[in-house]
Order: C-alpha cells, then sequence, then structure tokens
C-alpha cells in the first residue's frame, strides 16, 4: 500500500519528462514484457565489473571536460534501478506475501556511487544550478530522490535477502545520499516559495485598485525580475491571483514536497512551508494597515480616534479580505502542492489560519473591551456586521478538524461586540439622566440633549437590522441572575399590538426617557405659554427625525407617532391659548356698547391694552426660537388666522369712533397688514427689538 | 486531582452559598455566614496550591514541577479558582455591596490586572505555537535516529534537525520577535544549511505588539498589590486581594515557563504575603520556581518549561554524538543514544498530547478573564444607576 502511494506519486511527480516505468508501452530494455519469469528479482544480467570500472573512468573524464548532461551509462544505470522496481513490485504482486527471494543486483552500488559523485559536485564550490534554471538538472534530483526513496525502502524490506554487512553498508550509503538530496529539495521548496511569489498582488488582490502603494510593488519586483514577467500576464489574464505563484511554480513545489514526504521528510517540508507562509501572512497584515496592538493598551492608551479613523476600518477590512480573498488563496495553494497528501494540506492550512483568525478575533475583544461611549456604538456594530456575515461561511473556509474551534471563537468576539453594543445603547439612558443642568435654553429652542440623543437614534435607524439582532441574540447574556435589575416593559409599548422587539422596547424607553427630562426641563421656564412652545419645539424636532427615517419610524410604530403628533397639537394649543387669549380678549366687541351706543373710552383702553400686549408678545416671542421652518410657518399662519381677522373686524367696527387725527394715530398703531408683517417676525430667535424702533 | 471532581465539589460549593445567601441576605446573620465563606475560600485557595506543590515533589511518577502536565493542573486549579472567587464575591450580592469603599478601587484595579492578564495569555498562546514548532525538530531527530542502523544520512537530519532545535530555544527565550542575527554564532554549518537556517528562525510564531514585554506586564499587574489591613482584612477586600495574588502569581509563572517576547527582568518576585497561611504553598512554588529560573539565567538561556530543559540537554548530547559519529557506531555509544532517543520520543509524545489541550486551556481563561470583568463591570455599572437619583 504504501509502496503504491509512493509510487504513483512517483509517477506523477518525478517521471513526467523521462522515463516511465509504470507505463505499459514496452520498453526496448524491458527484458520480461510478458510480465512473467524466474530471473530473480534480476530485471537485466549484471554487467560485468570491469565494463563498469571502464565506464566509471570514462565518465569522470567526461565529468571533466563536459559539465552539464550526464553521461549515458548514466541513463543506464538509472534506468536499470528503475527496471528493478518495476521488476519487484510486480513480483510482489504475484507472490504476494510470499516475496522471498528479493535480491539486491550489484549495480545498486554503481548507481549510488553514480549519485554521489553529483552530490558532491553539487557540494563543491560551483554549487548546484538555482531551481528552474537547467530543466534537466531539476528532473535528475526529483527521480533520483525518488529512486534513492524506493531503494531505501526495499533495503528496510525484511524481505529483502542480503547479508547483513552489505544491507547494513548500502542502508547507510542510501541514507547519506538521501539526506543530501532532500536538503537539496528543501533548499529549492524554500527558495520557490519565497522567491517566486508575485508580491504586487498581495496588496490588491481582487486587482482593481492598482495605484495603491506603487511604490512597495516596485522595489518589490524589481528584485526578480524574471519571475515577474509571465506572471504578471498571467495576472491580468485570470483576476484574483493570491496568493500568486505562478503555474509553474506551483507545480515545482508540487513535485519537491511529494518526494520529501514518501522519502520520510515532511516534517522539514512543513516547516519550511509554514514558516514561509506565516511570514506572507505578516506581510499582508502589515500592508492592510493591521497594526500590532495589546488589549491592554488598547483598553487603556490607545485614544479612540485612533482606533475609529484607523485601526478598525483597517481591521474590517483586513477580515473581509481575509475570508474573500487570502483564506480561499491559502487553502489552494496547500491543496494544490500537497496534493497527494490532504491531511498534511489541511494541517498546514489549519494551522496558518488559526493564527490570523485568533490575532483579529484579540482585536475584536479588545474594541469590544474599551471604555463604553455613545460614539463608539457604530464601529462597534461594523465589526459586529463584519463578523456575523463570515460566520455562516466558515463551513466551505475552512476544513473540519478546525472549523468548530473558529467558529466558537467568532461566535464569542461577536458576543462580547453585541453585549458591549447593547451596555453602550442603554447608556443613552444615563446621558438623559446625567443632563440636570438647571438652566433653560434661551428662546424655547431644541435642547441640545433633544439633538444629541435624536441624531443618535437616526444613524442607529440605520442599523436598526443589526441594533434588532444584537438586542435579540445578545441582551440575556452576562446579566447575573441575582444581580439583574428589574427592568418591566413600562406602558409606553403596551399599546402596540404585536410584541415590541427588544431593541425598539429600548428605543421606546430612551424616549419616554427623554419626554420626561424635557418636561422637567420645561418646567424651568417662567412662563406657560413658552414651557409649552419648547414642549412643542423639542417635539417637533423628535417627530421629524423619527420620521425622517424610515427605519426608526418602523422601530417607534405608528401609534407612537400618533400619539406625539396628538401631543403636539395639544402644545401648540396651549401655547396659542396661553399666549394669544388675551390679545384676542382685548378685541371681543362685547362690553363696548352701553344700550346701542358705543363706549369711547373704553374702546381707547381696548386699543392701548392690545398694543401692549401686541408690542410685549412680539418684543418677547421675535426671540424665541423655531428653527424648522415648516413649524415656523405654520405657527404664524395659525395666530395670524385668528388674530389678524379678529383685529380688522375690530378695527373695522371701532376705529371710526375716534377723532380722526392725532387720536387715531395714538391709538389705532397697526393696519393690519402690519400686524401680519410683525407677526412674521416672530420666533427667529433675534435678540430684543422694540417695536417702535422698528416703524421709525 | 484531576478537574471534574474540582468541578463537582465546586458546583456543591457555589450552590450552597448562593442557596444560603438567598436565604440569609435579608435577615442579620449575613455577617457570619461571610466570614465563614471568605475562610473557605482562603482554605480553598491555600489546598489548591499545596497540591501544586506536593505533586512536584512526592512522587516521582506524578508531573514535574513546571512540565506541561502540571501546567494544565495550574491553570485547572486557577479556574477553580476564580469561579469560586465569583460565587464569594459577586454572586447573590446587592450591587451596592461591592460598590462601596474599599472595593470601589480594589475591584476596577482587580479588573485592570485582568485586562492585563488577557495580553500574557496571547503571548503564552505564541509561545505554545514556537513550541510546537521545536516539537516537530525534535520529532525529526527522532524519526532519524531510531533506526537500526543509524547511518549517516540520519545522524546528519538529526543533528540539523537538533541544532535549529536547541538555536530556536535560545532564539524564542531571548525575544522571539526579533533576530535572524543570532544565528550567525551558531557557525558549524555548511554553505548550503545557513540559509535554510537563516530564514528558519525568522520567526517560528507570531509575535505580539512591537516593544511589548512580559516582563513589564507582569510588573504592572503586581503594583498595588497590597494586602488589606485592620478592618479591611476581614471583608471582601480580602477575596479581591486572593483573587489578584493567584491571577498575578499563574501569569508570572506562566511567562516563566513559556517562551515568552521579552521576559528580562521577571527573576524579581511577584510581592506574596508571608503571614497570611493560603499564601504559603503558592511561596513554596515561587520559591522554586525562582530558582529555576536563576540557574536558566546562568546557564545561558535555555526555556524552564520541564520539557524544553530536557530538549536542551538532549539536544546538546545527542549533536554532540552526531558530531562524533563514524559510520558503523560503537554499540556502546549506541544503546546511549538508544536511550536518549527514548527520552526525547517520550518528551515529544508528552508534548504531542499536552500542548494543544494547554493552549486551549490557556484561551479558556482568556475567555473567562473577559467573562468575569464583563460581570463585574455590570454590577458596577448597576451599583452607579441605584446611586444616581433617577429622574
Amino acid at each position: 500500500m504504501e509502496n503504491n502511494l509512493a509510487e504513483n506519486s512517483g509517477n506523477v511527480a518525478a517521471y513526467d519528462t523521462g522515463h516511465t516505468p509504470h507505463s505499459p508501452k514496452p520498453e526496448p530494455t524491458d527484458p520480461k514484457p510478458d510480465g512473467g519469469g524466474t530471473a530473480e528479482g534480476e530485471p537485466s544480467p549484471p554487467p560485468s565489473e570491469t565494463l563498469h570500472e571502464g565506464d566509471q573512468a570514462n565518465q569522470e573524464k567526461k565529468n571533466e571536460t563536459v559539465k552539464e548532461s550526464p553521461p549515458p551509462n548514466h541513463e543506464k544505470l538509472a534506468e536499470d534501478i528503475d527496471q528493478l522496481f518495476l521488476t519487484l513490485r510486480e513480483d510482489n504482486d504475484k507472490s504476494k506475501g510470499n516475496a522471498e527471494k528479493l535480491e539486491i543486483p550489484r549495480f545498486v552500488e554503481r548507481y549510488l556511487h553514480m549519485v554521489e559523485e553529483k552530490i558532491i559536485k553539487y557540494d563543491s564550490g560551483e554549487g548546484k544550478a538555482k531551481w528552474g534554471e537547467v530543466e534537466e538538472e531539476d528532473s535528475w534530483l526529483l527521480e533520483n530522490a525518488d529512486r534513492i526513496t524506493k531503494l531505501m525502502k526495499l533495503l528496510t524490506n525484511h524481505h529483502c535477502e542480503i547479508e547483513e554487512e552489505r544491507r547494513n553498508s548500502l542502508v547507510n550509503r542510501t541514507g547519506s545520499i538521501q539526506q543530501r538530496v532532500m536538503s537539496y529539495l528543501e533548499e529549492d521548496f524554500r527558495i520557490i516559495m519565497e522567491e517566486s511569489r508575485i508580491i504586487p498582488t498581495e496588496l490588491d488582490p481582487g486587482g482593481n485598485n492598482n495605484n495603491a502603494d506603487p511604490k512597495g510593488k516596485h522595489v518589490a519586483s524589481s528584485e526578480k525580475q524574471e519571475d515577474v514577467q509571465d506572471p504578471d500576464r498571467e495576472q491580468t489574464e485570470s483576476q484574483p491571483s493570491f496568493p500568486g505563484y505562478p503555474e509553474e511554480a506551483i507545480a515545482s513545489l508540487r513535485k519537491i514536497a511529494t518526494e520529501m514526504l514518501s522519502g520520510g521528510y515532511e516534517s522539514e517540508c512543513c516547516q519550511v512551508y509554514i514558516i514561509s507562509r506565516r511570514n506572507v501572512f505578516e506581510e499582508i497584515l502589515q500592508k492592510l494597515g493591521l497594526e500590532r496592538i495589546s488589549i491592554d493598551e488598547m483598553v487603556q492608551k490607545v485614544p479612540w480616534e485612533t482606533l475609529a479613523r484607523d485601526m478598525i476600518p483597517a481591521w474590517i477590512n483586513t477580515f473581509k479580505e481575509c475570508a474573500a480573498v487570502f483564506f480561499p488563496g491559502e487553502r489552494k495553494l496547500a491543496e494544490a502542492i500537497f496534493a497527494d497528501n490532504p491531511s498534511v494540506s489541511e494541517g498546514l492550512f489549519s494551522s496558518l489560519s488559526r493564527g490570523v483568525v485568533i490575532q483579529l478575533l484579540n482585536f475584536a475583544e479588545g474594541a469590544a473591551m474599551t471604555k463604553r461611549a455613545g460614539e463608539k456604538l457604530f464601529k462597534l456594530l461594523d465589526m459586529y456586521e463584519t463578523l456575523r456575515d463570515v460566520i455562516p461561511k466558515l463551513d466551505g473556509m475552512f476544513p473540519e478538524e478546525s472549523v468548530e474551534e473558529l467558529k466558537t471563537e467568532m461566535t464569542l468576539a461577536k458576543s462580547r461586540l453585541g453585549e458591549s453594543a447593547i451596555a453602550i445603547f442603554c447608556d443613552l439612558e444615563n446621558s438623559i439622566k446625567s443632563e440636570t443642568a438647571k438652566t433653560a435654553v434661551p428662546g424655547g429652542a431644541v435642547h441640545p440633549l433633544t439633538r444629541y440623543i435624536m441624531n443618535y437614534l437616526a444613524i442607529a435607524g440605520d442599523y436598526k437590522e443589526t441594533l434588532e439582532q444584537v438586542f435579540r441574540e445578545h441582551s440575556k447574556i452576562e446579566r447575573p441572575d441575582s444581580t439583574g435589575m428589574p427592568r418591566q416593559e413600562n406602558g409606553a409599548s403596551a399599546s402596540d399590538k404585536e410584541a415590541a422587539s427588544p431593541f425598539s422596547t429600548q428605543a421606546m424607553r430612551v424616549m419616554d426617557l427623554l419626554d420626561a427630562s424635557l418636561e422637567g426641563k420645561a418646567r424651568l421656564y417662567k412662563e406657560v405659554a413658552l414651557s409649552n412652545f419648547f414642549m412643542m419645539n423639542n417635539g417637533r424636532y423628535i417627530l421629524q427625525k423619527i420620521k425622517s427615517s424610515s427605519e426608526m419610524s418602523q422601530v417607534m410604530g405608528d401609534n407612537w407617532c400618533r400619539k406625539k403628533s396628538s401631543e403636539l397639537r395639544t402644545y401648540h394649543k396651549n401655547y396659542q391659548r396661553e399666549t394669544w387669549n388675551r390679545v384676542l380678549a382685548s378685541l371681543n366687541h362685547e362690553g363696548l356698547t352701553v344700550n346701542g351706543k358705543v363706549q369711547k373710552p373704553v374702546v381707547k383702553e381696548r386699543f392701548k391694552s392690545f398694543n401692549a400686549m401686541f408690542d410685549e408678545i412680539h418684543r418677547t416671542q421675535s426671540t424665541w426660537v423655531v428653527k424648522d421652518e415648516q413649524l415656523q410657518s405654520e405657527l404664524r399662519v395659525s395666530i395670524s388666522t385668528v388674530v389678524i381677522p379678529a383685529y380688522r373686524a375690530f378695527l373695522g367696527r371701532f376705529a371710526q369712533i375716534l377723532d380722526p387725527g392725532r387720536q387715531t394715530e395714538k391709538y389705532v398703531k397697526y393696519q393690519p397688514e402690519d400686524i401680519e408683517t410683525h407677526i412674521d417676525e416672530l420666533f427667529e430667535g433675534k435678540p430684543h427689538q422694540g417695536v417702535g424702533k422698528r416703524k421709525t | 486531582m484531576p478537574a471534574t471532581t474540582e468541578n463537582n465539589n465546586q458546583g456543591s460549593f457555589l450552590g450552597r452559598i448562593s442557596i444560603r445567601r438567598n436565604q440569609v441576605l435579608s435577615m442579620d446573620g449575613t455577617h457570619d455566614q461571610e466570614m465563614e465563606d471568605l475562610e473557605l475560600f482562603q482554605k480553598h485557595v491555600g489546598d489548591r496550591f499545596s497540591d501544586l506543590l506536593s505533586s512536584t515533589t512526592d512522587d516521582p511518577s506524578s508531573d514535574a514541577l513546571l512540565s506541561i502536565a502540571w501546567l494544565r493542573k495550574l491553570l485547572d486549579e486557577f479556574l477553580c479558582c476564580e469561579a469560586e472567587f465569583k460565587a464569594v464575591v459577586m454572586m447573590g450580592r446587592e450591587p451596592s455591596q461591592i460598590a462601596k469603599p474599599p472595593l470601589d478601587k480594589l475591584l476596577p484595579e482587580l479588573l485592570d490586572r485582568l485586562v492585563k492578564s488577557l495580553d500574557i495569555c496571547n503571548a503564552v498562546a505564541l509561545g505554545i505555537d514556537a513550541l510546537k514548532n521545536i516539537q516537530r525538530l525534535a520529532e525529526v531527530a527522532v524519526a532519524a535516529l531510531d533506526q537500526a542502523p543509524i547511518g549517516e544520512g540520519q545522524v546528519r537530519r538529526a543533528k540539523k534537525a537538533l541544532s535549529s532545535l536547541v538555536t530556536t530555544m535560545v532564539q524564542e527565550d531571548k525575544d522571539p520577535s526579533k533576530g535572524t542575527e543570532r544565528t550567525r554564532s551558531f557557525g558549524k554549518r555548511s554553505s548550503n544549511t545557513t540559509n535554510q537556517a537563516k530564514s528558519a528562525f525568522r520567526s517560528l510564531s507570531w509575535t505580539m505588539a512591537k516593544n511589548w514585554s512580559s516582563a513589564k506586564q507582569i510588573h504592572a499587574m503586581s503594583s498595588n498589590l497590597n494586602a488589606p489591613r485592620g478592618a479591611e482584612s476581614s471583608g471582601l477586600a480580602q477575596p479581591v486581594y486572593i483573587m489578584s495574588t493567584v491571577l498575578v502569581f499563574v501569569m508570572w509563572t506562566l511567562v516563566a515557563a513559556v517562551p515568552c517576547q521579552d521576559r528580562n527582568g521577571l527573576g524579581t518576585h511577584v510581592g506574596l504575603p508571608r503571614q497570611l497561611s493560603w499564601a504559603h504553598p503558592m511561596i513554596g512554588l515561587q520559591e522554586k520556581i525562582a530558582e529555576e529560573w536563576k540557574k536558566k539565567e546562568k546557564k545561558g538561556c535555555v526555556g524552564v518549561l520541564e520539557e524544553m530543559q530536557r530538549l536542551d540537554k538532549l539536544g546538546q548530547s545527542l549533536i554532540e554524538f552526531a558530531d562524533s559519529f563514524q559510520f558503523p557506531a560503537e554499540t556502546e555509544r549506541l544503546e546511549e543514544v538508544k536511550a536518549q532517543v527514548e527520552e526525547l520520543g517520550d518528551i515529544c509524545r508528552k508534548m504531542d498530547e499536552g500542548l494543544e489541550p494547554l493552549q486551549q486551556q490557556i484561551r479558556e481563561v482568556f475567555h473567562r478573564a473577559v467573562r468575569t470583568r464583563t460581570e463585574f463591570l455590570l454590577v458596577l455599572d448597576q451599583a452607579g444607576k441605584l446611586a444616581a437619583p433617577s429622574t
């Protein structure tokens, strides 16, 4: 079984250019085309010693003159060895367990000598050609690694009949050659891993962003011009090209890995692979801007702005890129190179990706642990969403071996972010409660707290789905039962027929608290009218903010909106009543005529009183503030429609009573048009201005 | 003592506390019960560490001090202490109770130590990654030398792996985050292995943030760590102090045992209270570990982890064997080597069985610390909310 596996892989990896010992097509040198025979395991008669000694002499001479191609008898020796394996295998197949008489032919020693010589040449000053430079050299190394490995297995096989001393000596020699050959393969493997990679593709896995960091790319690629030529073309042809090894490089790596694994040098091969790939990931993470940072530093030192501006976006980007490009690419690479050993490729990929993932998750844990603050909510939710979206894809992304652990870890990190988000959102309650300033906002304007909370909620609306999910999934965790606070749902949501979601319940509670807080602040105003005006103004702002976010209006529900509108109408009415009823009373026709006769002094008094009240209202209420233009005009219109007709009627009826000239001028200060103009000046938040001054 | 029985004990202990507290809280007898709980907690902490101490001396077959198996036991005990601590201090208590002085200051300090311990956990987990690589090198040596006859090739292979192993351990020990330069001092390499060695040492594991130092972190954790005095010593300040001490001690031990980034200055003791009986076993352990650490510093940087020390010794000896090796080896020497290879194989097996679970345990400690911190913050938060005048 083991032999078969090794030979099959050898077939794929090592013999694609040269002879194929397993190939069914008859070779001219094949002495046993029918596979039968009792040649005692020796495929061809051993050539005489003398002949071979002569050959060796020849060979040495040739070596001095021709360095490159091995002399013909090398090929012959190799063929003989291959034939030997072929025969042995066939014998083995035939006689099953009964393969007792395996003999090791004498040419094995000569073969070993030949390989040794070559290796000695490698070891000598000129060294071995770099992988890829001389194709024959590469395949020579691979083919003979395969032969040596097989020979080693043969020699240590217990059925092999051979005198102990010769066996030991052969094992020692073969093992020694194998170790050297494997060292060269390991070195080649490392060099290909490290040098044939096309650097630019890392930064730009999708190939969309070609102007990113041109400097980095340039330096990196100029070092290895030859390698870059082909792959560059390749990259433009087929897009996502991480990890950026050209086809030939992967093919070479695979061949080497196959030989190293079948030769028992798996550990060495894996070590080189994993170190090389880890370094690549270090580079990637660095280039994606993911700074290494301790949790302690994150929690205690680094300003949130730095996290929010640089680190968290880099984290999100890195996480997404890893899930979309780097991990799938990395897995494919391992699978391509260790194609014959899925368990090895899975192990390597698991170990590498685990390292990256845990590092990323530690950052998330750290971010979730930073001191809670309102402005952090949305960044944390961004991170939450990133994890949430990756988790369902994990099954296809990682091998079974590691997927459960990663899923658990990611889910935990996600929970931490979710719990933090909930805590921060619930902290809105505190920021409302702790706003206890005792000074009223001038002019009954929208309170800064209203602005803050509503803008916050408007952004929260953009995250509605996520917040709903976060509240649903994480609000029960981490609340030690015995310390749980009584958190009854107040009547606020009771009117809604559907059970409100935990998030909308919380949002509702925030609204209720805000309302309560505003009512407290409204009481700071001495005038009832301004108090109501303030409530109307803030309520209007709140309603508008909710209505302008379709998500938030869903959260709050129609009932809430209706209720809010009716409250607003009440405040409006109250304001109007408090401010204008007295004015209108002064324009009342009743009590001005006694027995059908108009009482002139009373009329004068009424005009005076109206003027004074109107002046006063104009003076104060033009300093009141309504930023909402619609509300402003609604207010003015509603005032105008009540006041102007009443004044017009009063004027039309009673102005004539007054003596024309000075008296009229004194008491009829305003024409109806003036009234309208002045009403239009209300609520602009202007500093106090006397009406009289404006008139002149 | 296997963890399972511990957990059972602990389960019943926790159950008792919460039941009792629920019954008693409203009455005036709370005080006595509480004293009893606190004493029980102290006693348990003392017992746990005295078990750890005795398991290192009594029985030679049991797990040696600072071995992987011993560290796993240490973490088991730590997790139990931590669970009991929460039971004593948090469960069934009014938030206001733990938010008032002196806890209002001591508890946040503990939470800060928990945050700092997270980085230690991560650094130690990375150190275990490095150990896995070291294990792989040792396995190569075992595979190569566990043969008959041992040939030159196998010896060369083993030597290469062992040289890497010995160098790596020095490397990891000094500072895993930097240094190809160090490998140059190991000169005996033929030209074609130098490159390989160099690249192999670039980094055997992920590293922590630049300039992060495990020793400094430990020192930061142990500053402000003072035993409560006077009236405080009988109240909740005591378990908070005990937990802090246990936390710092366990983290210190882990950093000493496993290769960690920048351990310069770790030798200085963590201050443990000699006058308190629960701390005595811990002091005993600390003295032993510190002794190992001192030896290590004198000898020149080998890990304090028991397996690493043995690997180092075996590695050196087998490299010596390799240097003088000629085929065929003398029978006498072979016997010796065979025993050493067996021991090496034994260590590899222990690492293979123990490192992964140890790493998972470290992660569990990490998550536990995060969780405990969150839970305490929540309670403090609620206490704050209760205290604040509600509108």
